[in-house]
């Protein structure tokens, strides 16, 4: 029962920071994808880098829950080209359109009821798909501290590749339209 | 474009403190957190008293909770948090993005359907990866994870040549 609450008020406050920071507006999602505006970006990269810093002081305090899912070549890979694909198309993802939903946008409506059919469908394809595609990639559940051999090495270099991000999403993208 | 005297979004810097804030939070209570599996206990919640026995032989649906979890009081959440911030944010929402209009027109059946198709897309494509934007790419780098890393790469890159492929034309010539 105390998951519940802890997942409605941890939902309600995620889905109004990104309406107010604009992620569930498609308009601004295809501004962002055509790099003529830099915002949501570089705020999805932040989000990261604070994140990243507050679950390495969890980890160190003992403390949080972390599950790091495994990497397939091909079927990270391929699911990403899809998904890809259909953010381009729709200017929505998994997260931004239930916020859409109730932010009252028909087209996240439709997303949604899309989204629902795709999950069906690759449920429906689960047994098939997931020998064929995931397994035989399947590099297991590898980290940046595995390759660098150190988590705060890892840390490190993951701030500064997604700081550098920033700035250049900062230089290459332009600024804010409306 | 829409009027610049309305309400503005949030500056990002306090808003990614904010919701990487969140995202520690949903950490230290839960663990990672997951959108697009969301998808996954909802349809199980939907199907479940219709076809109980297909949802009990699919892995698919075994391995994700029903609607009573985290799972699906967070995307309810999700849905509650747009509406409360949509509703004091005072800026009109369209259901046809402008861009969209530019490049299609005003007709909202096309936008719909795009959309009913897009929303397919990134749910195959992310049950299949194993997660979505927040699930894999967000959630994934925060524990510099490979997978993250490298789904974050993949879907930027695919959906800023698809928005360029769907979007550009029309909307150059307008500018």
């Amino acid at each position: 029962m105390n998951d519940i609450w802890l997942g409605l008020g941890s939902g309600i406050a995620f889905g109004f920071i990104i309406q107010r920071v604009g992620a569930t507006n498609p308009q601004k999602m295809v501004l962002a994808h055509l790099m003529k505006e830099r915002y949501i970006p570089q705020f999805m990269l932040l989000v990261v880098m604070i994140a990243a810093l507050g679950v390495f002081g969890l980890e160190a305090a003992g403390t949080g829950t972390t599950r790091v899912l495994p990497t397939s070549l091909v079927a990270t890979g391929l699911g990403g080209v899809l998904f890809g694909i259909g953010w381009g198309l729709s200017g929505y993802c998994p997260g931004t359109c239930w916020a859409a939903v109730g932010e009252g946008r028909m087209d996240a409506v439709f997303a949604l009821l899309g989204g629902l059919l795709g999950t069906a469908a690759f449920a429906q394809l689960h047994e098939t798909l997931i020998p064929a595609l995931y397994m035989p990639t399947n590099f297991g559940q590898i980290t940046l501290s595995d390759w660098l051999g150190s988590p705060a090495l890892a840390l490190g270099v993951l701030l500064i590749f997604f700081g550098g991000g920033v700035l250049l999403i900062g230089r290459l993208w332009g600024p804010q339209h409306d | 474009m829409e009027p610049t005297k309305e309400k503005s979004y949030w500056p990002i810097i306090p808003s990614a403190i904010a919701l990487g804030g969140v995202m520690v939070f949903i950490f230290a209570t839960f663990g990672p957190p997951a959108s697009s599996s969301g998808f996954v206990t909802t349809l199980k919640g939907l199907l479940q008293p219709i076809a109980p026995e297909y949802i009990a032989g699919k892995s698919h649906y075994r391995m994700m909770p029903g609607p009573g979890s985290w799972l699906m009081a967070f995307v309810l959440g999700m849905a509650i948090g747009g509406f409360l911030a949509g509703r004091t944010f005072g800026r009109e929402v369209h259901d046809v993005p402008q861009a969209w209009q530019n490049r299609f027109g005003s007709n909202k059946r096309r936008r719909y359907a795009a959309t009913f198709v897009g929303g397919f897309l990134i749910l195959f494509g992310a049950r299949l990866a194993g997660g979505c934007t927040l699930g894999l790419f967000l959630s994934g780098s925060t524990q510099l994870a490979i997978s993250g890393l490298y789904f974050g790469a993949v879907i930027f890159i695919v959906a800023m040549l698809t928005t360029r492929l769907v979007y550009i034309h029309k909307e150059d010539s307008h500018e």
